[in-house]
C-alpha cells in the first residue's frame, strides 16, 4: 500500500512542477547505521506534493516557502517532520519503528497498519521461526498463533497435519484453510493416491517465507468469500530491497529420534503371560506353546529368541539444510534469488523427504507510476513413503509380533517369513516407494498508480502441481506376492489465477483517511492423473511396469472446477479514532448448483481507539488501546466439484461396458454458510513494554452438506443437501511483552485459546466413525465426540472385565454385551482441547540469543484404537504392551487389566478402556544462536554470522500412554479425530547451524 | 486519463462477463443424467449398466448365490470366515444392520430402476428391433431382480396359502428427480409381486433374442427368460407352467451339457450355459475382497476359504461322482485341508446362473410330480444329467431322487433355501416358514421410509 502510495505522489509531483516556481529543498536519507534509505517518501505537509529518495538516498523537492514543513516517511521506519526555515540541505537520519502496532499487515488484495485494524489477524515474521528445521510451513504457525490448532498426526515425513483455524465448520467438506501465497490460492490438499493424505505444502522451502498471517475473523476473511469459512493463510514470500547486493548463505546438520518408545513384552514376559492365558481360555485349558504353533506355524515358543521388534521400526533420522540467498536492487528494480537443499531421514525406517527449490522475486519499474515484478519458484521434492497406519507394511505395526521370533530365519540367513504377521522389514529390502513432487507457484503482475489516490493492479499466477508415485513390491513380500507388483501414478493439478483490483487511498483531511479496494478475480483448477498397475516382474532387479507381465488395472482421471469472483472493501479511519470496514465478495463457482450459483458474502467491522480520547491520552500506563467488533458470512466451497449434479457414469460386465446412475444431485446445492461475530481488544501498555489482544467469537455455520437417506427401492440411496448446522464459540488471548531491555533483552510471547464446538442439526441423523472407531458426530454434541461402550475396570471376584452401562449399572462383559444398544453406548471422551497455546520466551545478549519455544494442548482425549490388538491382557499372540502384565489373577485382586484368556475376548470390546486424556505440554523449539562480533565478521569480509544449534521437540509432558500426544490417524477418515492406531511419534530433532551474509 | 479509466474499467467488465461463462464446467469421469439417455445407442449402454449392477457382490456375484447356501448351510457348509454378516447369516440371527442385508436390497433396487429408466425412454430408440429387445431385457430384468429379491425379503411362496403376507415394494416408474426419488412406497403382497414379475418375464420372453455371439453372451435370451419362468413356476408349485417352460428350453437343442462338469466353470458361455455372470480379471467381484472365489476357495494365493463344505454333505456323493471327485477338494491355500468348494476357483471366471441340468431336473421333477413324461421320462432326464458326471445310472427314480439330484448338481449355486422353503423342509431346528428364514428390510431402509413395514420377527 505505501510503496503505492509513494508513486501516486510521485505522479501527483510532476503536474504541480508545471504549476509554480519555488524554494529547492535536497538532502539524504539515512537509517541508524547510516546507510542510504530507498525510496523513502518527502511530502510536503499539508498538500499532496512530494517525491522519494534516489538509490543514494538523495531527494529534491521544491517547496513553497521557508515555513514548510516536509514529512518524512517509510515503511518500517518512524516518521519525522522538519520546518524548511532557512536550509536548503535537510539531510535526516530515520530511526527504526519497532513498534508493532505499526507494523504493516497482509490482508487480502493489500496491506493495512496492524493498528488500524478492525478484524483478527494472526502475523508471523520470519524471525520467529529461524533457525529451526520446519518441516512444512505449517510446523511455523503450531503454538505461536492464538486460534490456529495444528496437530502433525504422525511422524512420517511428508504427511498432511490437521490445521484448523478457530474449530471446526465442517462435517462432511473441509476443514483446512485456504491458503493463499503471495497472491495465489495454492494446492493445499493431498493429491496422492495413497490412504493418507500427502501434504502438498511440504513442497515448499521455509527459509523463502517473509511473513504469515492468518485472517481468523470474518471481516479478515469475508474477501475471500466462499472459500474463507476455515480461515485463509496468507504467506508472502521474501523479496529484494534495494542497497548493496546481499548474499546470504545458511547451513544446517542434525539426527533425529522419535519423542518416545513404548515398552512391550520380552520373550520371558510374552511366555508368561501367554501360557497363562492359554491355561485360562474360555475355550479351554490349552498350552501357550501348542496354540503358539498352531497359530504361527513354528515352535518358535520354546526357542531362546528375545527380539525386539518395536525397535526395529525406528532408524535415526537426520537432516542437512542449505540455503542460498541473494537479494539486492537499485531504485527501479530489485530482485531475489534463492536457492534451498533439504535432504531429511526419517525416523522410520524407510522413510525420507528430499527437497530442492529455488526461487527468483523480480519487481522492477517501468515508469515512475508503473511497476511489474514476478516471483517465480520451482521445487523438486522426493518423499520415500510409509505404508497406512493401518497396512501390515506399516514398520510400526512389528510391535505386534512376538519377541520368541527372530528377525532373521536362522535356516535361510535372511528376514524371517515365519512370523506371526508380516515381517514388514522384507518391504524395504524388495521394494519402495517414491512419491516426487515438482510444483511451480508462479505469478506476474502490473501495478499502475493512475492518479495520486487510485492505483490498479493484475496479477496473474499459476499454481503447478505434479505428483509421480513410483511403487514395486517384490515377489517376496506381502503386497507384491506371488510375481511383483509395481504402481505408477501420475497426478497434475494445475490451479490459475487471475484477479484485477483498483485500490484507492485518500486522506481528505486529518480527521478522515479512507481506503479501498474494488476487484474480480477468476480461477481455474484442473485435476488430471494417469495411473497403472502391474504384475508379473521377471526378478527384482525390474521393477517398472514395463517389465510387467500383465496390467492388472489401469485409468485416468480428469475434474475440472472454476470460480469467478467480485470484490469490494472500504476502509475509514475518522478522527484517527473511529474505524470502519465494509467489504463483500460475490463468489461464483462451477461447483455451485445452477439454480444457486452466486453467493454474497458481506463483512462489517468497526473500532473505536480509545486510546486517542483525551481521557487516555497521555496515560502513562496504556498507551494503545482499540476496541473492536466484526460481523461476517463466510462460505466453505470445497463440496467436491459436481455434487449439485445427476450423474451418470460407466460400469463393466466382463469385456463390455455400460452406463449406470451413480449420484442424484439437486440444483440449488451450494457451499456452506458460515456468519461470524467477533469482538476483541487491542492493548499496548508501558509505551508498548506489553502488548497484545483479546477476541471472542462466536461462529454458526448452516447449511452443511449432508447426505439425506433416500428410499432405495427408488433407486438411489443418498441426496446431498445444504441441510445441517454447527458452532463454534472461543476465545483467545495472544500477548507480546519486552520484559528486558537494553544490553540484555528478555522478551516474551504467550497465546492461549480455546473453543466449544456443538453441532446443533444433523436432521436427526448421526454420522459414526466406524465400527472400532470412537467418533461421532451428533446432534448437541462436539465435533468427534467419542462414543461407545464406558470400561469399569475389572471384577475383583472372576477377573471379568466390566462395563458401566448408561443407567450406571456396572455389568460383566457377557451380561453387558447383551444389553440393548441404548444402554451400553455413551460419551465417553472429546477429542477437542479445552484450550491450546505455546509460549515462546526470547533472551539476547552480547550476540547470543536463546529461544525456548513451549507448545501445550490441554483437555483433549485419544483413544488407541490399536488396544484391542496390543493391550488387551493376551486375547491373541500380538505382543503387549508392559502394563498388561498387572493382570487378574486371583479373587479379590483389585487391577485395571482382566485376566488373560486365549481366544476369549476378556475386555477386548471397543471401549473406553482405551481412552486417555491426551493433554501435552512440549518444549517445542529451543534455539541457543551467538552472533559473531561485527569486527570480527568484518575481518572475514562478512556483514554478519551466527551460529546456533537447535532442537525440536525436546522434551514432552504428558499423561497419554503412547507413543505421542500429537496423533492423528488419518487412516480412520474426518470423523474420527484423536485417533491413534500405530501411528509413528515425532520426532525430536537437534541441528547445529551457521547463517552468515556478505 | 480518464479515457484510460473507461478502457480500463470496459476491458475487466468483458473479462469478468467470460469468466462467468466459464463456470458451466462438465464433468469428464461421468456425464449429466440429462446427457445419459439420448439415443438407442445410449439407452443400450444403460441396459448392459443393468447386468453390470447385477454382476456385483451385492447380486449375483456373491449374495444372490451365497444368501440362500447360508441360510440353509446345516450340514451343508460352514462359514468360518471373519466377516459377521455372513456370521449371522449362517447362525439365521440376521441383524437389521446386516451389511449383506442391506446392499442387496439397495443394488437390487438399483437394478431395478435403471430398467424402469430404460423402458421410460424407448421412444428415442428409431430402430424397432432394437426398441422392442431392449424393452424385453429391460423387464427381464426387473422380473428376475424382483424374483431375487422377494425370495429373500419377502414371506415364503405357498401354494396351498393366499399369499398375501408381505412382498416388496413394487416401484415400476422411472426415478430422477429428488421428488421421485423420495417416494415412500409401500409392500405389495406376495402374490402381487409374484404377478407382476411373472407379467415381466412373460412380457420379456417373445422379444429377447434367440442367442447372442462374442462379448454380448451375457444378455438374456428368450431361452433365459424361459428358464427363469419355469424356476418361478417351480417355485410357486405350479409344476405343468414349470414343466412347459423347462422342456421348451430343452426341446430348442440350443444347449448341451459338457462332457464334463467342470468345464461349465472353467470356461466361458460353455454349451450348458443359459444365463451367465461375465466375468474377465480386472472385472469381478474376487478383486474386490468379495465374490464366490474369494469365500470359497482355499488356493495357494487365491480365496480366503471362508466357507468350508461339510464331510457330511460331501459323503453323499458317490466316490466316482466328478461332482465330488473334481469339484469338491482339499484345501491347500488358506485354512487347509478341509473340504472346499470347487466351483470358483478364480476371480475372472464366469459365473453360470442357470445351466441346462437344472432345466432336465425341473423338468424331471414336475413330470413326476404330475405323472407325465413330457419331453423325456423322468428316469431318462435324471440319468442324463448323472452319467456325465460319471455317477452310476439309476433303473428307476422317485420324486427323492431327482430333489437329491438338484442338491448334487446345483450345490454351491444359490439354490438351497429355496428348495428347502419350497419343499417345506426347513433347515436345523428352523421351519420352513420360520420368520428368520426371511431377511429383515434393512435398518436403514426402514429409517428413510416410514410406510415401509418390517418382516416379523424383526
Amino acid at each position: 500500500m505505501n510503496k503505492r502510495l509513494l508513486s501516486c505522489l510521485v505522479v501527483l509531483l510532476l503536474f504541480s512542477g508545471i504549476t509554480s516556481a519555488q524554494i529547492s529543498v535536497s538532502g539524504r536519507v539515512t537509517g541508524a547505521e547510516d546507510e542510504p534509505l530507498i525510496g523513502v517518501s518527502v511530502a510536503l505537509k499539508g498538500t499532496s506534493q512530494g517525491t522519494i529518495t534516489d538509490f543514494d538516498g538523495k531527494y529534491m523537492i521544491d517547496v513553497p516557502s521557508s515555513s514548510s514543513v516536509l514529512v518524512f516517511s517509510f515503511l518500517g521506519y518512524k516518521q519525522q517532520e522538519v520546518t524548511v526555515g532557512s536550509s536548503r540541505n535537510i539531510s535526516i537520519s530515520l530511526a527504526e519503528d519497532v513498534s508493532a502496532l505499526n507494523e504493516v499487515v497482509v490482508v487480502g488484495y493489500g496491506t493495512q497498519y496492524k493498528k488500524d485494524l478492525t478484524g483478527s489477524i494472526s502475523k508471523l515474521n520470519s524471525e520467529t521461526f529461524e533457525f529451526q528445521p520446519l518441516q512444512s510451513l505449517e510446523n511455523a504457525i503450531q503454538g505461536r498463533a492464538a486460534g490456529v490448532f495444528i496437530n502433525s498426526g504422525s511422524g512420517k515425513l511428508g504427511q498432511a497435519m490437521n490445521v484448523r483455524v478457530r474449530g471446526q465448520s465442517s462435517v462432511s467438506a473441509s476443514n483446512q484453510p485456504l491458503y493463499v501465497i503471495d497472491g495465489i490460492p495454492v494446492v493445499s490438499e493431498s493429491i496422492g493416491s495413497a490412504t493418507e493424505p500427502d501434504n502438498p505444502l511440504a513442497s515448499l522451502a521455509p527459509e523463502d517465507i517473509a511473513s504469515i498471517e492468518i485472517l481468523k475473523d470474518a471481516s479478515a476473511a469475508a474477501i475471500y468469500g466462499a472459500r474463507a469459512s476455515n480461515g485463509v493463510i496468507l504467506v508472502t514470500t521474501k523479496s529484494g530491497k534495494a542497497g548493496k547486493t546481499r548474499v546470504n548463505l545458511g547451513f544446517y546438520t542434525g539426527t533425529s529420534s522419535p519423542t518416545r518408545k513404548r515398552e512391550w513384552l520380552n520373550a520371558a514376559e510374552y511366555r508368561e503371560l501367554f501360557q497363562y492365558a492359554a491355561e485360562n481360555s474360555d475355550f479351554g485349558v490349552f498350552d501357550g506353546a501348542e496354540e503358539f504353533e498352531a497359530n504361527t506355524g513354528t515352535d518358535d515358543w520354546n526357542s531362546t529368541n528375545d527380539t525386539d521388534w518395536a525397535s526395529e521400526a525406528f532408524q535415526t533420522g537426520g537432516v542437512n539444510n542449505l540455503n542460498l540467498n541473494i537479494s539486492g536492487g537499485d531504485a527501479k528494480t530489485t530482485f531475489l534469488i534463492s536457492g534451498t537443499y533439504n535432504d531429511q531421514k526419517g525416523i522410520l525406517i524407510g522413510n525420507a523427504l528430499n527437497r530442492i527449490s529455488g526461487r527468483l522475486n523480480l519487481d522492477h519499474k517501468v515508469y515512475n507510476n508503473v511497476k511489474i515484478g514476478m516471483n517465480l519458484s520451482l521445487v523438486k521434492s522426493l518423499n520415500q513413503r510409509v505404508p497406512s497406519d493401518n497396512a501390515f507394511t506399516n514398520p510400526l505395526q512389528l510391535n505386534a509380533l512376538p519377541p520368541l521370533q527372530p528377525k532373521i530365519d536362522p535356516a535361510t540367513g535372511e528376514l524371517n517369513q515365519n512370523t506371526l504377521y508380516y515381517n514388514n522389514l522384507i518391504d524395504l529390502v524388495n521394494g519402495y516407494n517414491n512419491a516426487t513432487t515438482y510444483r511451480s507457484i508462479s505469478s506476474v503482475f502490473a501495478q499502475w498508480d493512475i492518479t495520486k489516490n487510485w492505483s490498479f493492479r493484475s496479477e496473474y499466477g499459476v499454481d503447478w502441481v505434479n505428483l509421480q508415485e513410483d511403487q514395486y513390491r517384490g515377489r517376496e513380500t506381502l503386497d507384491g506376492a506371488p510375481t511383483g507388483q509395481a504402481f505408477n501414478s501420475q497426478a497434475t493439478v494445475i490451479n490459475q489465477n487471475v484477479q484485477n483490483y483498483f485500490s484507492y487511498n485518500n486522506d481528505f483531511s486529518d480527521n478522515l483517511n479512507l481506503t479501498a479496494t474494488v476487484g474480480m478475480q477468476y480461477l481455474d483448477g484442473v485435476n488430471t492423473s494417469t495411473s497403472a498397475t502391474g504384475e508379473g516382474f521377471p526378478n527384482n532387479k525390474f521393477t517398472k511396469i514395463a517389465s510387467a507381465a500383465s496390467i492388472i488395472a489401469a485409468s485416468t482421471f480428469e475434474s475440472r472446477y472454476a470460480f469467478t469472483s467480485y470484490f469490494a472493501r472500504v476502509n475509514a479511519r475518522i478522527s484517527n479514532k473511529f474505524l470502519v470496514g465494509l467489504s463483500g465478495r460475490v463468489d461464483g463457482s462451477s461447483r455451485f448448483g445452477v439454480d444457486n450459483r452466486f453467493g454474497f458474502f458481506p463483512a462489517v467491522s468497526a473500532g473505536y481507539i480509545l486510546s486517542e480520547e483525551s481521557f487516555l491520552k497521555d496515560n502513562s500506563t496504556i498507551n494503545f488501546l482499540k476496541l473492536r467488533a466484526s460481523w461476517g458470512k463466510t462460505g466453505n466451497a470445497e463440496i467436491g466439484n459436481f455434487a449439485s449434479r445427476t450423474l451418470w457414469g460407466a460400469n463393466f460386465v466382463g469385456n463390455v461396458s455400460g452406463i449406470i446412475p451413480t449420484q442424484l444431485g439437486v440444483t440449488n446445492l451450494t457451499w456452506e454458510n458460515t456468519a461470524q461475530f467477533d469482538i476483541g481488544i487491542d492493548f499496548g501498555l508501558f509505551n508498548d513494554r506489553i502488548s497484545g489482544s483479546l477476541d471472542y467469537y462466536q461462529k454458526n455455520t448452516n447449511d452443511l452438506l449432508l447426505n439425506l437417506p433416500l428410499p432405495a427401492t427408488n433407486g438411489y440411496t443418498i441426496i446431498t443437501k445444504n441441510l445441517g448446522s454447527l458452532e463454534n464459540k472461543g476465545w483467545e488471548v495472544a500477548i507480546t511483552s519486552q520484559n528486558l531491555v537494553g544490553k540484555f533483552t528478555w522478551s516474551t510471547e504467550f497465546n492461549i485459546s480455546g473453543y466449544k464446538n456443538v453441532v446443533t442439526n444433523l436432521n436427526g441423523s448421526t454420522i459414526d466413525g466406524g465400527a472400532r472407531q470412537m467418533g461421532r458426530i451428533s446432534e448437541g454434541e462436539p465435533f468427534g465426540y467419542f462414543y461407545g461402550p464406558k470400561y469399569a475396570g475389572v471384577n475383583p471376584a472372576n477377573g471379568n472385565a466390566q462395563y458401566e452401562a448408561t443407567d450406571g449399572v456396572v455389568y460383566d462383559q457377557d451380561d453387558f454385551t447383551s444389553l440393548p444398544d441404548s444402554l451400553r453406548n455413551q460419551k465417553v471422551g472429546d477429542p477437542n482441547p479445552d484450550f491450546f497455546g505455546g509460549m515462546n520466551n526470547r533472551f539476547s545478549y552480547m550476540g547470543f540469543t536463546f529461544d525456548v519455544q513451549l507448545q501445550y494442548v490441554f483437555g483433549n482425549d485419544l483413544y488407541n484404537i490399536a488396544g484391542f490388538f496390543q493391550s488387551v491382557n493376551g486375547d491373541y499372540f500380538d505382543n503387549q504392551s508392559r502394563d498388561q502384565l498387572d493382570y487378574w489373577r486371583e479373587e479379590g485382586q483389585v487391577t485395571n487389566i482382566p485376566e488373560p484368556r486365549l481366544y476369549s475376548g476378556n475386555g477386548a470390546i471397543k471401549s473406553s478402556r482405551w481412552v486417555q486424556d491426551g493433554s501435552y505440554l512440549r518444549v517445542r523449539a529451543v534455539t541457543l544462536s551467538y552472533a559473531l562480533p561485527r569486527n570480527f565478521s568484518k575481518r572475514a569480509k562478512l556483514d554478519n554470522a551466527t551460529i546456533y544449534v537447535s532442537a525440536q521437540n525436546l522434551f514432552t509432558f504428558t499423561n497419554y500412554e503412547g507413543y505421542d500426544p500429537e496423533v492423528n490417524a488419518t487412516y480412520t477418515g474426518n470423523v474420527n479425530l484423536g485417533h491413534d492406531f500405530y501411528t509413528p511419534p515425532q520426532a525430536r530433532i537437534i541441528t547445529v547451524g551457521f547463517n552468515a551474509s556478505f | 486519463m480518464k479515457k484510460f479509466n473507461i478502457i480500463l474499467f470496459a476491458g475487466i467488465l468483458v473479462f469478468a462477463s467470460s469468466c462467468i461463462k466459464q463456470l458451466d464446467i462438465e464433468p469428464l469421469q461421468s456425464i449429466d443424467a440429462s446427457q445419459a439417455l439420448e439415443s438407442g445407442e445410449d439407452i443400450e449402454s444403460a441396459i448392459v449398466g443393468a447386468y453390470g449392477i447385477m454382476h456385483g457382490g451385492a447380486l449375483y456375484g456373491t449374495n444372490l448365490n451365497l444368501i440362500p447356501e447360508l441360510l440353509g448351510s446345516d450340514n451343508y457348509l460352514l462359514w468360518r470366515g471373519t466377516f459377521q454378516s455372513y456370521r449371522q447369516i449362517m447362525n439365521k440371527s440376521v441383524f437389521i444392520d446386516n451389511a449383506e442385508a442391506s446392499r442387496t436390497w439397495i443394488q437390487g433396487y438399483r437394478a431395478i430402476n435403471i430398467a424402469n429408466n430404460v423402458l421410460a425412454n424407448l421412444a428415442k430408440v428409431e430402430d424397432v428391433d432394437q426398441r422392442s429387445q431392449l424393452e424385453a431385457e429391460a423387464r427381464f430384468i426387473r422380473g428376475i431382480m424382483l424374483f431375487e429379491l422377494v425370495r429373500i425379503y419377502g414371506a415364503p411362496y405357498d401354494a396351498q396359502g393366499s399369499n398375501s403376507g408381505l412382498g416388496l415394494v413394487l416401484n415400476l416408474v422411472a426415478v430422477d428427480t429428488e421428488a421421485e426419488a423420495s417416494v415412500e412406497g409401500s409392500r405389495s403382497t406376495v402374490a402381487q409381486t409374484y404377478a407382476q414379475l411373472i407379467q415381466d418375464l412373460e412380457a420379456a420372453e417373445p422379444n429377447l433374442p434367440d442367442s447372442y455371439s462374442g462379448n454380448n453372451r451375457f444378455r438374456a435370451t428368450t431361452y433365459a427368460a424361459k428358464a427363469f419362468l419355469a424356476r418361478v413356476y417351480l417355485q410357486q408349485g405350479n409344476y405343468a407352467a414349470a414343466l412347459a417352460k423347462a422342456n421348451e428350453v430343452i426341446e430348442s437343442g440350443n444347449f448341451e451339457l459338457n462332457p464334463a462338469i467342470v468345464a461349465a466353470f472353467g470356461n466361458k458361455f460353455t454349451s450348458e450355459s443359459i444365463f451367465e455372470l461375465y466375468n474377465n480379471d480386472q472385472n469381478n467381484a474376487g478383486t474386490a475382497n468379495d465374490g464366490l472365489t474369494t469365500f470359497y476357495a482355499s488356493l495357494p494365493g487365491i480365496g480366503r476359504s471362508d466357507i468350508r463344505v461339510l464331510e457330511a454333505f460331501a459323503n453323499q456323493y458317490e466316490s466316482t461322482d466328478d461332482r465330488r471327485s473334481q469339484l469338491i477338494y482339499r484345501g491347500s491355500g488358506a485354512r487347509p485341508n478341509q473340504l472346499q468348494n470347487g466351483k470358483y476357483t478364480n476371480f475372472g471366471q464366469n459365473i453360470p446362473i442357470i445351466r441346462i441340468s437344472e432345466m432336465y431336473l425341473i423338468r424331471a421333477e414336475a413330470n413326476i410330480r404330475l405323472g407325465s413324461a413330457l419331453g423325456a421320462e423322468p428316469l431318462q432326464d435324471i440319468n442324463t444329467v448323472r452319467e456325465r458326471s460319471r455317477a452310476t445310472t439309476l433303473t428307476a427314480v422317485t420324486l427323492d431322487d431327482v430333489l437329491k439330484e438338484r442338491s448334487f448338481e446345483l450345490a454351491f449355486e444359490g439354490y438351497r433355501i429355496h428348495d428347502l422353503k419350497r419343499l417345506k423342509l426347513g433347515t436345523g431346528t428352523f421351519a420352513w416358514d420360520d420368520p428368520k428364514l426371511v431377511f429383515p428390510i434393512p435398518e436403514r431402509e426402514i429409517r428413510a421410509n416410514s410406510n415401509l413395514q418390517q418382516n416379523p420377527g424383526y
